[in-house]
C-alpha cells in the first residue's frame, strides 16, 4: 500500500463530495446549502492542491490545474457569499443562485481531478 | 530548464508548511464559527466565516487587534486560547521554512544558474569559452580581456571562481562553477551558440584535455577546440578526432629554440610576433658551442632533435626530477656526486646548459652548480609555473623558457591576432637575412617596441576607407601610410602583411597595393603612428586630407567665408 497514495486519492475523493455536498439542493433555497460544508469544501481543496504541487509530470500538471480551478470557483463563491451578506443590502438570497452555480462549476474540476487520478491509479502497474 | 527547478525547489520545501497553515486556520476558524458568543445586547450568536478569517489571521501573525465582534465569552476565550498555539506555531513554522528556503544551498545554486544562463543568453558578441581557471589561463584571460574579447570560464573548484570575480575584469568574464567535463556545463556555457568562436582547454592533464576535446567535437562539431597536448601519441589521438588546433608547449619551445640557433633575426621578428619588450635591443644570440641538457623528458628530447637539426654538439645527464628528490631526499641540485656529474658531461667546456627538468627548483640549482663551475656558461632554464619568475630573474639566468606563458601567448594569439598566426607560419619558411632586413626596416621606422596590430577593410573597423572604396575609389596603400601632421611625411609603420578576401597573403606589401574591401592588414607602428593610423581609416575629413592632401570643406561657415576671398 502506498500511503502517499492513500492521503493524496483521500483529500482529491473528499474534496469532490463535500463540494458535490454543498452543491446538491435547490439553487435558490439556502436552507440546502450549509456554509459549514462550503467552508469544509474549501479547506479540503487547498490542502488537495497542495498536496498536487511538485508533481513534474504531465498528470501531475493537469491534475494541478483542475484543482485550482475549483479553488478559485470556491474562493469567489466565498467572496461572493461575504460580500452579499456584509457589504450590500439585499442579503445572501439575492447571491444564493451565484454561489450555488460557482460551486458547480468547481464540482465539474474536482470530477475531472478525480477522474484523472482514478485513470492514473488504474494504469499503475503496482 | 533552470527557472523550473527554482520553483520545483521552492514548492518542494513550502508543501508542509502549506499545509499546516492550511490545516491550522481552518481548524481554529471552525471552532469560532461553531463556539456561540453573546452580542453586545447579550443575545446569542454565532461568529460569521469572515469575522472568523479576519479574527485568525491576525491572531496567527500575532498583530492581535483584540476580540471582535463583540468581547468573548470563556468558551470562545478556551477556543481562542488552543488557537493561538496552535495557529501561531504552525505560521511561525511557515515563516521559518521560508527564510530557511532562501538561504538553501541548493536553491542559491539553482538562482546562481539561471543568472548565468541568462546573461549567457544575452550574450550578442563573439566569445571564447576557457575551461579551468588554473595559472596558465588566468594568464590567457587577462589578455583575451585586454583586447575586449568576451570570455566564459568553467571551474568546478568555487575558491577559483571568487578568485577569478575578485580580478574584476572589465568587460566581465562570466564564471561558472560546473563539472568541466559534463556536456550540460558545456551547453550551459553556450558551446552550441553561434557566437561561441573557439573552446580552451590546457590542463596539465593530457588525458582530460582530450576528453573535453571529444565532448566538444561531439557537442559542436565545428567548434574551435583549442587544448594543450604535450606528447605525441596524444596529438596522434587529437588528430584523429578532426582537433587542428593542439598546442604542444615543448615542441613550441623547440621551434624556438631551434630559430633562435639557426636564424636569430628571423627569431628576433617571432618575438616582435609575441610582443616581447625591447625584442630587437637587448636579445642576445645563443652560443654556438656544446650544449649540456639536463633531463631527457618530453622537453629535453625535443630541444636535442632542434640542437641536432642545428648540427651543435649536445650531451644528455639523465635526470628526473621524481627520482632523485625520492633518491636524495632533497629538491637541491648540487652535493659532490652532482658535481662529479657535471664535470663528466663536460661542463667545463660547454658553452651552454640547458636544465630541462619537471622541477623548477632542481632546475635553478643545477644552473647554479654549472655556473660556479664554469662562471662563463650560458644559461638556459626550464620554467614550469609563473611563480617562480622572480626566483628566476634573480638568479640572473640567461633565458627562461616559461611553459605556462608559451602556452598562454600561443592561444592568445590563435584567438585575437589570427593574422600574427599566420605570418609566423610564413615568417619559418624565410631565410635569416630577410629576417635581417625587415627587423632593420622595423627598428629604423618604429624603433625598439612597436606596437602589432592587426584592421581589416570593413566598415566598422575603417569607415572612412570602405567608404570610399566601395564608391569606386582606389587606393593605393602608400596613400594610408601618410603622417597626418604632415602628408608628404611616412607615418612610422610597416605593413606586414595582407589577406584579401580568398585568403590569399602578400607579405610586406609595398606602396603599390591596391586595397581592397575586406583586406586583412597586420601593420607594425607606434603607438602614435597606430593611433593615427585608425583615425585615418576611419574619419571622413582624415582621409579625404591624406589621400588628395586638401581640407575637406564641410563647414557651411568656411564655405561662406571661401567665397567672400574669391
Amino acid at each position: 500500500m502506498n500511503t502517499q497514495k492513500v492521503i493524496s486519492g483521500f483529500f482529491i475523493i473528499l474534496a469532490m463530495t463535500l463540494n458535490f455536498g454543498f452543491f446538491y439542493g435547490d439553487i435558490d433555497n439556502f436552507a440546502h446549502h450549509s456554509p459549514y460544508e462550503l467552508f469544509a469544501t474549501i479547506v479540503v481543496n487547498l490542502i488537495a492542491t497542495v498536496l498536487k504541487l511538485g508533481d513534474k509530470t504531465q498528470l501531475g500538471s493537469v491534475l494541478l490545474a483542475t484543482s485550482l480551478v475549483a479553488d478559485i470557483q470556491l474562493i469567489s463563491a466565498a467572496i461572493v457569499w461575504g460580500i452579499s451578506v456584509y457589504a450590500t443590502s439585499g442579503g445572501i438570497q439575492d447571491s444564493a443562485q451565484i454561489i450555488v452555480s460557482l460551486s458547480g462549476g468547481a464540482l465539474m474540476a474536482n470530477v475531472v481531478s478525480v477522474i484523472l487520478f482514478m485513470g492514473d491509479t488504474l494504469k499503475s502497474k503496482r | 530548464m533552470h527557472s523550473s527547478n527554482i520553483l520545483w525547489i521552492i514548492i518542494r520545501r513550502m508543501r508542509t508548511p502549506f499545509i499546516v497553515i492550511i490545516v491550522t486556520f481552518a481548524i481554529t476558524i471552525l471552532g469560532l464559527v461553531i463556539i456561540p458568543g453573546v452580542d453586545a445586547q447579550g443575545r446569542p450568536y454565532h461568529m460569521s466565516f469572515l469575522d472568523a478569517f479576519y479574527f485568525v489571521t491576525f491572531m496567527a501573525s500575532t498583530i492581535g487587534f483584540g476580540e471582535i465582534p463583540y468581547e468573548f465569552t470563556y468558551a470562545q476565550r478556551l477556543w481562542v486560547l488552543f488557537s493561538i498555539y496552535i495557529a501561531v506555531i504552525g505560521w511561525f513554522y511557515a515563516i521559518g521554512a521560508l527564510v530557511a528556503l532562501i538561504q538553501d544551498k541548493q536553491l542559491i545554486e539553482q538562482l546562481r544558474l539561471a543568472k548565468f544562463s541568462r546573461k549567457i543568453k544575452d550574450l550578442k558578441e563573439p566569445f571564447v569559452i576557457i575551461l579551468g581557471y588554473n595559472s596558465t589561463t588566468k594568464e590567457l584571460i587577462h589578455k583575451l580581456n585586454e583586447d575586449g574579447k568576451r570570455i566564459i570560464v568553467i571551474d568546478k573548484s568555487q575558491d577559483k571562481i571568487d578568485e577569478l570575480e575578485l580580478e574584476n575584469f572589465m568587460p566581465e568574464v562570466y564564471a561558472l562553477k560546473a563539472n568541466i567535463d559534463s556536456p550540460d556545463s558545456l551547453k550551459l556555457a553556450g558551446i552550441t551558440k553561434r557566437n561561441c568562436k573557439a573552446v580552451v582547454a590546457l590542463f596539465d592533464n593530457d588525458f582530460k584535455n582530450t576528453k573535453i576535446a571529444l565532448l566538444v567535437r561531439l557537442l559542436n562539431p565545428k567548434m574551435n577546440v583549442i587544448v594543450k597536448s604535450s606528447t605525441k601519441e596524444q596529438s596522434e589521438h587529437l588528430k584523429n578526432l578532426g582537433v587542428k588546433n593542439f598546442i604542444n608547449p615543448f615542441n613550441l619551445v623547440a621551434d624556438r629554440f631551434h630559430l633562435a640557433l639557426t636564424a636569430p633575426n628571423l627569431w628576433k621578428l617571432e618575438m616582435l610576433l609575441f610582443q616581447h619588450k625591447q625584442y630587437i635591443k637587448s636579445y642576445e644570440e645563443l652560443p654556438k658551442g656544446k650544449y649540456i641538457i639536463c633531463g631527457y623528458g618530453r622537453m629535453g628530447k625535443v630541444l636535442k632533435e632542434a640542437l641536432d637539426k642545428a648540427q651543435l654538439e649536445s650531451v644528455f645527464i639523465d635526470l628526473k626530477s621524481a627520482s632523485y628528490k625520492v633518491k636524495k631526499n632533497s629538491a637541491i641540485f648540487g652535493d659532490a656526486q652532482d658535481f662529479k656529474v657535471l664535470l663528466e658531461a663536460g661542463v667545463k667546456d660547454a658553452s651552454a646548459i640547458i636544465a630541462a627538468t619537471k622541477d623548477d627548483l632542481i632546475n635553478l640549482t643545477i644552473l647554479l652548480t654549472a655556473k660556479k663551475i664554469n662562471p662563463e656558461i650560458y644559461t638556459i632554464a626550464r620554467e614550469n609555473t609563473n611563480d617562480d619568475i622572480t626566483i628566476f630573474n634573480s638568479a640572473k639566468i640567461d633565458r627562461a623558457y616559461i611553459i605556462e606563458e608559451v602556452i598562454s601567448e600561443h592561444v592568445h594569439r590563435q584567438i585575437s591576432q589570427p593574422l600574427a598566426e599566420r605570418f609566423l607560419k610564413e615568417l619559418y619558411k624565410q631565410n635569416d637575412k630577410w629576417g635581417l632586413e625587415l627587423s632593420k626596416t622595423i627598428r629604423t621606422t618604429t624603433g625598439y617596441n612597436p606596437e602589432l596590430f592587426e584592421i581589416r577593410v570593413v566598415k566598422p573597423e575603417a569607415y572612412a576607407l570602405t567608404d570610399y572604396l566601395k564608391k569606386g575609389g582606389i587606393v593605393n596603400l602608400g596613400l594610408l601610410a601618410r603622417d597626418l601632421s604632415d602628408r608628404n611625411r611616412r607615418a612610422k609603420l610597416v605593413f606586414l602583411m595582407v589577406k584579401n578576401r580568398k585568403e590569399e597573403i602578400t607579405l610586406l606589401p609595398d606602396d603599390n597595393y591596391e586595397v581592397k574591401v575586406s583586406d586583412r592588414f597586420l601593420i607594425a607602428a607606434t603607438k602614435e603612428a597606430k593611433e593615427d593610423f585608425e583615425l585615418l581609416v576611419n574619419n571622413l575629413n582624415e582621409f579625404h586630407y591624406a589621400i588628395s592632401g586638401e581640407e575637406l570643406n564641410n563647414w557651411a561657415l568656411s564655405k561662406i567665408l571661401k567665397k567672400k576671398e574669391s
